[in-house]
């Protein structure tokens, strides 16, 4: 296996945005562009895009020659579309580097994008419905939130969770959101009080403790090692990759409170990559909602298994705790363009190792870092693990 | 025939012609709560197969689920309704835990509102038609038994 770098990237901004699919595309194209050194068109000999439903959000499919075609690029290695719901933009990376590391290509360039916010948002609701079991959890009701809120309840049930520990997360994650001027919700504050009295979606998770419909996008660019410093002195080093699965009709799922999957898929990640979760400096998670955030703390090993709302009350997860969660400010802060979700975690953590963001979220001399995505139910768990020092 | 466009129809095409598992359904129209079980390794599936995903067999039979079962896990559907169920904002749906076997069943909760579920409230399982003469299944809360 050769070693892979990420050498660069950027987002769009992120947010209810006037502009079509091909135009956020383009949007990431040009943030990538400009912040690699000397990164022409005619370098790039792959190009993998992360798109989750652009035939559903956009009406387009076969949408990677349309991606080249909007970058410019002709690839000539390696031209892939990825489709895994939620976690689309982070499988892209994941197959960007096994296809450098295999040796196939050498310079790939990794899209993530989404366009979710259409005319009817039941029609986009009914989107999402489909990355369940459609015809048999789908056709129930089975949608994001509700699912998210049973795995709430249980927690609750099963652990004593509050309401109030998952709005902190919340207000942790909008509070890193206002240092990020991409993101959905800068600019935007969310106190405690604000998140609790914030209209109920799913019972017991209300707005506040909901990420968004965001239209959104990203590009990173990942080389061979021999290649990295073409592109930049500070080039970010992916250790290791691991993901998950365990079921996908609901019936099949083995617990809602205990994401055994993630558990599994962080096993192996740590294992490939000789570490423990103490050795986290920062981790970029997938908080889509509050509850979330707090049963990955648990299935990731940053705390003991049902103290996931301690950990938050603590402070544990926040600047100067045991470990920083989601410092970009995270899907509840940022917005989730799903495609493009796994792409800005990456670009966060290529910026946080290169000290390039703003002191209120930087995580000084962070060594090694995660990214995860999970996608659908919790019924995969997407990991990669990245170091700053080759 | 469905009257809503495939693509935005959640419920599943049941007729012989598009399906292998039409049994299902002709079994709910005739008030049975069925799925298919592997003759070879005894493996319960839910949804029905029609080949056993443990041990990818091809001898599957038909077996009787409870109609009964309990409230595992709810929550209700206030805030973005996917199309067909705009009206229907407030619905409760749960995971049911059926009577004696491992299953849990992801489904709508008809005849009841999220204030007044409790987890391990027992609901009976509940077919109905569409309007376009399909078939398809819930769970209720049983009705309140009449005053003494
Ligand atoms: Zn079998």
């Amino acid at each position: 296996m050769r070693k892979v770098a990420v050498v660069a990237g950027g987002v769009s901004t992120w947010g209810v945005r006037s502009a079509t699919w091909g135009e956020l595309v383009q949007e990431a194209g040009n943030a990538l562009f400009s912040s690699a050194r000397s990164l022409g068109a005619k370098d790039v000999d792959s190009l993998f895009v992360g798109a989750a439903q652009p035939e559903r959000f956009a009406f387009q499919s076969h949408v990677a020659p349309m991606t080249a075609e909007l970058l410019g690029l002709h690839p000539w290695k390696v031209l892939r579309r990825n489709e895994l719901a939620c976690a689309s933009g982070q499988a892209a990376i994941q197959d960007a580097y096994a296809a450098i590391a295999s040796g196939l290509s050498d310079v790939a360039v990794v899209l993530g994008v989404e366009k979710m916010n259409i005319p009817s948002m039941a029609e986009a609701t009914t989107s999402m419905a489909n990355v369940l079991d459609r015809a048999w959890d789908g056709v129930q009701g089975g949608t994001a939130p509700p699912f998210f809120a049973m795995a709430a309840q249980r927690h609750m049930h099963e652990y004593g969770t509050t309401a109030e520990q998952m709005a902190l997360v919340s207000v942790k994650n909008h509070k890193f959101a206002n240092t990020n001027p991409k993101s959905q919700f800068y600019s935007k504050t969310f106190t405690k009080e604000k998140i609790l009295s914030s209209p109920m979606v799913s019972p017991p998770l209300r707005l506040g403790d909901c990420s968004s419909m965001t239209d959104g996008s990203g590009a990173v660019l990942l080389v061979s090692e021999e290649k990295a410093r073409t592109y930049t002195d500070t080039p970010v080093w992916i250790s290791a990759t691991a993901q998950y699965t365990d079921f996908h009709n609901l019936a099949n799922m083995p617990s809602l409170s205990s994401w055994t999957g993630l558990k599994k898929a962080a096993s192996e990640l740590y294992q490939k990559g000789g570490i423990d979760p103490t050795d986290i400096d920062f981790a970029e998670v997938h908080d889509c909602f509050t509850i979330s955030e707090i049963i990955e703390y648990e299935e990731l090993g940053f705390c003991k298994k049902g103290q996931g709302g301690k950990f938050i009350q603590e402070g544990q997860s926040d600047l100067g705790g045991k470990v920083t969660v989601n410092p970009r400010g995270g899907l509840l802060g940022c917005g989730h363009p799903l495609g493009a979700t796994g792409i800005g975690q990456a670009v966060e953590v290529l910026e946080q190792f290169q000290s390039k963001v703003p002191a209120a979220r930087h995580v000084k001399d962070a060594e090694v870092a995660l990214t995860h995505n999970l996608s659908g139910s919790a019924n995969v768990h997407t990991l990669t693990l990245y170091r700053r020092e080759n | 025939m469905p009257q809503t466009p495939s693509l935005l129809d959640f419920y599943p095409l049941e007729d012989e012609k598009s399906t292998r598992i039409s049994k299902f359904f002709d079994n709910v129209r005739q008030g049975h709560f069925t799925t298919t079980r592997c003759t070879k390794d005894q493996s319960v599936h839910w949804p029905p197969r029609v080949v056993c995903p443990q041990c990818h067999g091809e001898a599957l039979e038909w077996i009787e689920l409870p109609k009964k079962g309990r409230l595992f896990a709810f929550s209700a559907l206030l805030l973005g309704l996917p199309m067909g169920m705009e009206g229907e904002a407030g619905a409760v749906v749960g995971m049911v835990e059926l009577d004696g076997w491992p299953i849990k069943i992801f489904s709508r909760i008809a005849n009841a509102k999220y204030e007044d579920c409790h987890i391990g409230d027992a609901v009976e399982w509940d077919p109905y038609t569409l309007a376009d003469g399909r078939v398809f299944f819930r769970f209720r809360k049983p009705a309140a038994p009449p005053p003494a």
